[in-house]
C-alpha cells in the first residue's frame, strides 16, 4: 500500500464532504495565517530597525566617561579626559580596526543673523572625523580641518535649507559671515561649507526630530567660547569611534573600554563606558523577535483549537467509515493500512489549510508592512517552519483516531450499521 | 485423492460475557473441505453459522481446537498474518454485498489486490478480465449506488476473486436478492467451480440452495449433525474418495 494510493484515497473521501473538510481546515486555515502574519510583520519590523539602525551607524562605537558611583561624585579631573594625544595613540594602535574618531560636544543652542534674517539653530563642536562618523554630506565648500582646530578657528558649517534663507537656492554662502547669539555671548563666524539634511524616512524614528537646523563649528572654538570652564580645549570626556566594515565591533569595544581603562587612573571617580551600536541593534532586535515569539504563541493557540477540531471530525469519520474499515479489513487490509490510511487523511487536511493559512497569513503581514512602511520581504523560513508544524499537527491529532479505526474489530466493524 | 483446503479438529467457540458466563457457541467443530469442493453449511439461526464462517474467514480464532487452512497453521497467528491469510487465501462474498460506497465497481474489485502489493496497472488490468468474468465489464466505472442488487452482487464475486484465493466464502449470497438474480449468482458460482475449479463454501438457511452444492453441512446449535453428499447421509471420514 503505496503513499500515492493513500493520498488518492484521502482526497476521494475530503471530496465526498467537502462543507465539513472546508471547515475543519478552517481552524488551521486561522491558526496558521495568524502566527504567519505575526511572524512576517516582527521580521519586517526587525529589517526596519536593523536598517535604520545601520543608518545611525551600525559600527559606531560610543566611548564616554562614567561615573562609578552615581549618588556621589565630582566632576572629572584633567587626568580623566581622553585627551587628543591619547586618542592619537589609540588610533595608531588598532589602524586596521578604526576607520574615524569623531569628537563632538554640544554648544548650545542659539540665533544666528545675518542682515535682516534671524534662525534659530543648535549649535555643535566637532572635530574633522565626525563628517565621516556621521556620514555629513557636504554639497558646498568643505568640512572643519585640522588647522581650523589647533587655531579655534571661529568657522561654521550650514545646512542647505539655511543656505537657501540666507543667499536662496543659487546664491554662494562661502566666505559669509554671520553673528551667532548663544547664552555665552555673540560671535561671528564665516561660512566654510553647506551639508545636505538627510530626511528620516522611517516612522520608528521619526518623533523628537528636532527641528533646529544643525550647525557645526570646530570642537576646540566650542570650547574656547566657555571661558569659565577649566576643561583643556583637547581634552574630551566621550567620542565616538567607527570601526572598520571587517571589524566585530561588539568586540572591538570591549577592547577600547579596556584600552581606556587602563590608562585611567585606580583612583579615579570615573570609568570607561564603550557601547557599540550594534549591540543596541542586537539587543532592540532580540526584543522584537522575544514579542513576536510571544506574540505567535498566542496565535499557536488558536492552532492547538483547529488541532482539536481536526481530530474531532476524523473521530466521526471513524465512526461513520466503520462499516469502510471493516470491508477493508475483511478483504485483508492490515491494521498499518487503515492507520495510515486515517493519518495521511488528516495530515492532507492540515496540509491544505496550511497552504491557504501560509498564503493568507502572508498576504496579511505583507500589507501590513506595506502599509507601516516597513520593508517588505517575503519569509521563506517561517512558510517553511508553518508547513512542517501544520504536517505535524496532522500526524499529531490523526494518530488516535487513525489508530482507533486500525484496532477495530473487523466482525463488528462489518456488522455496524 | 484431493488435497484438503480445510481441516478442522475439536474447533470450540466461546464468547466471555464476564468471568462466570462463559456461553459456547460452537462445540466441537470436526471439518475437512478438499480442493475444488462446492459445500454448503445450513443451519438455522443461532445455530453457529455465522461465528463458523467467522473462522473459517480468518475474521475470527477459535478458542480451541487445531485449524489448518491450505496446510497452514491458523492458531497463535498475529492480526495482521490473519489480514494476510484473508487478503491471499479467501474470498468474500457478503448477503448485503459489502462494496466500498464512494469507490467505482473497478476499483472495488482492485481493492483486495492494493492489498496485496500489486501495481495499480496489474490491478485494472485484472479487475477487468474479473468484471469480464461476471459479465459486468461495462459498469466499472460504476459506483455501488448505480447498480442493481444482483449487479452489486457479480462485483463482490468478482472481488473476492482478486488474488485467487484458495476458497470463497459465501455468507447468504441470495439472501437479500429476488429468485431470478439469485439464480443468476448461484449460476455464477457454478461456473466458478466447474471452469476454474474453485473452492467455494456457501453459507446458507435455504435447503433447496444447499442441495445444488456436492455436500451439505447441517449445523445446529453450534454441532454438525448431518453431512449430506449428492443427497445420501455421509458416516465420518467416508467422504474422502471424491
Amino acid at each position: 500500500m503505496n503513499l500515492f494510493e493513500n493520498i488518492r484515497l484521502a482526497l476521494e473521501g475530503l471530496r465526498a464532504n467537502k462543507m465539513r473538510a472546508l471547515l475543519t481546515m478552517l481552524g488551521i486555515i486561522i491558526g496558521i495565517a495568524s502566527v504567519m502574519a505575526i511572524t512576517t510583520l516582527g521580521s519586517a519590523m526587525t529589517g526596519s530597525i536593523t536598517s535604520s539602525m545601520d543608518k545611525l551607524g551600525g559600527k559606531n562605537i560610543t566611548v564616554s566617561l562614567d561615573p562609578k558611583d552615581y549618588e556621589n561624585y565630582s566632576e572629572p579631573k584633567p587626568d580623566d579626559y581622553f585627551t587628543e594625544t591619547e586618542l592619537n595613540t589609540f588610533k595608531s594602535h588598532y589602524p586596521d580596526k578604526i576607520k574615524a574618531i569623531s569628537l563632538s560636544e554640544n554648544a548650545g543652542s542659539g540665533k544666528l543673523n545675518s542682515g535682516f534674517i534671524h534662525k534659530d539653530i543648535s549649535l555643535t563642536g566637532t572635530n574633522p572625523d565626525y563628517s565621516i562618523v556621521n556620514n555629513i554630506n557636504l554639497v558646498h565648500g568643505r568640512f572643519i580641518s585640522d588647522r581650523d582646530m589647533q587655531s579655534n578657528r571661529k568657522v561654521i558649517i550650514i545646512d542647505t535649507i539655511l543656505k537657501n534663507t540666507l543667499v536662496g537656492e543659487n546664491g554662494d554662502p562661502l566666505g559669509l559671515s554671520v553673528s551667532v547669539e548663544t547664552a555665552l555671548g555673540n560671535e561671528n563666524y564665516t561660512i566654510i561649507g553647506v551639508y545636505q539634511k538627510e530626511t528620516n524616512d522611517n516612522p520608528m524614528f521619526s518623533m523628537g526630530d528636532d527641528t533646529r537646523i544643525q550647525c557645526f563649528i570646530p570642537i576646540t572654538t566650542a570650547k574656547s567660547l566657555d571661558p569659565k570652564s577649566s576643561v583643556p580645549l583637547t581634552s574630551y570626556n566621550t567620542f565616538t569611534i567607527m570601526a572598520t566594515s571587517e571589524t566585530d565591533s561588539s568586540q572591538f569595544s570591549i577592547t577600547t573600554k579596556e584600552y581606556f581603562n587602563k590608562n585611567l587612573g585606580k583612583f579615579s571617580d570615573y570609568t570607561v563606558y564603550a557601547m557599540s551600536m550594534e549591540s543596541i541593534t542586537n539587543e532592540a532586535t532580540s526584543m522584537m523577535g522575544t514579542l513576536s515569539l510571544g506574540l505567535s504563541v498566542i496565535a499557536g493557540i488558536s492552532l492547538l483549537v483547529g488541532g482539536i477540531g481536526v481530530m474531532n471530525i476524523m473521530l466521526v469519520s471513524v465512526t461513520e467509515r466503520t462499516k469502510e474499515i471493516g470491508i477493508r479489513k475483511a478483504l485483508g487490509a492490515p491494521n498499518s493500512a487503515i492507520r495510515s490510511q486515517f493519518i495521511i487523511e488528516s495530515i492532507i487536511i492540515c496540509l491544505i489549510g496550511g497552504i491557504i493559512g501560509i498564503i493568507l497569513g502572508a498576504i496579511l503581514g505583507i500589507t501590513g508592512s506595506f502599509l507601516l512602511k516597513f520593508p517588505v520581504n517575503i519569509p521563506i523560513k517561517p512558510m517553511i517552519i508553518a508547513l512542517v508544524f501544520s504536517m505535524g499537527i496532522g500526524i499529531f491529532f490523526g494518530y488516535y483516531p487513525a489508530n482507533k479505526a486500525a484496532k477495530l474489530n473487523p466482525i463488528d466493524a462489518l456488522r455496524y450499521e | 485423492m484431493s488435497r484438503k483446503i480445510i481441516e478442522m479438529k475439536g474447533i470450540v467457540k466461546s464468547y466471555y460475557l464476564g468471568t462466570p458466563n462463559e456461553l459456547e457457541i460452537l462445540h466441537g467443530i470436526d471439518l475437512d473441505v478438499y480442493e475444488g469442493e462446492f459445500l454448503s453449511i445450513v443451519g438455522a439461526s443461532g445455530s453457529g453459522k455465522s461465528t463458523l464462517m467467522n473462522i473459517l474467514g480468518a475474521l475470527d480464532r477459535p478458542t480451541h481446537g487445531s485449524f489448518f487452512l491450505d496446510h497452514l497453521p491458523m492458531e497463535n497467528v498475529k492480526d495482521d498474518g490473519l489480514s494476510k491469510i484473508r487478503n491471499k487465501k479467501i474470498g468474500f462474498v457478503f448477503q448485503n454485498f459489502n462494496l466500498i460506497p464512494r469507490s467505482s465497481a473497478l476499483n472495488n474489485v482492485a481493492l483486495p489486490m492494493l492489498y496485496a502489493g500489486k501495481s495499480r496497472s496489474e490491478r485494472i488490468h485484472r479487475a477487468k478480465e474479473l468484471l469480464k468474468l461476471v459479465d459486468m465489464e461495462d459498469r466499472g466505472n460504476h459506483r455501488p449506488n448505480e447498480l442493481s442488487g444482483g449487479q452489486k452482487q457479480r462485483v463482490a464475486i468478482a472481488r473476492s476473486m482478486a488474488n485467487d484465493p484458495a476458497i470463497i466464502l459465501a455468507d447468504e449470497p441470495t439472501g437479500a436478492l429476488d429468485t431470478h438474480t439469485g439464480r443468476m449468482v448461484m449460476d455464477i458460482f457454478h461456473r466458478l467451480h466447474e471452469e476454474q475449479g474453485k473452492t467455494i463454501i456457501l453459507i446458507s438457511h435455504n435447503l433447496e440452495l444447499a442441495e445444488e452444492t456436492q455436500r451439505t453441512i447441517r449445523l445446529r446449535d453450534g454441532s454438525i449433525i448431518e453431512n449430506y453428499m449428492n443427497g445420501k447421509k455421509q458416516l465420518e471420514g467416508c467422504y474422502e474418495s471424491i
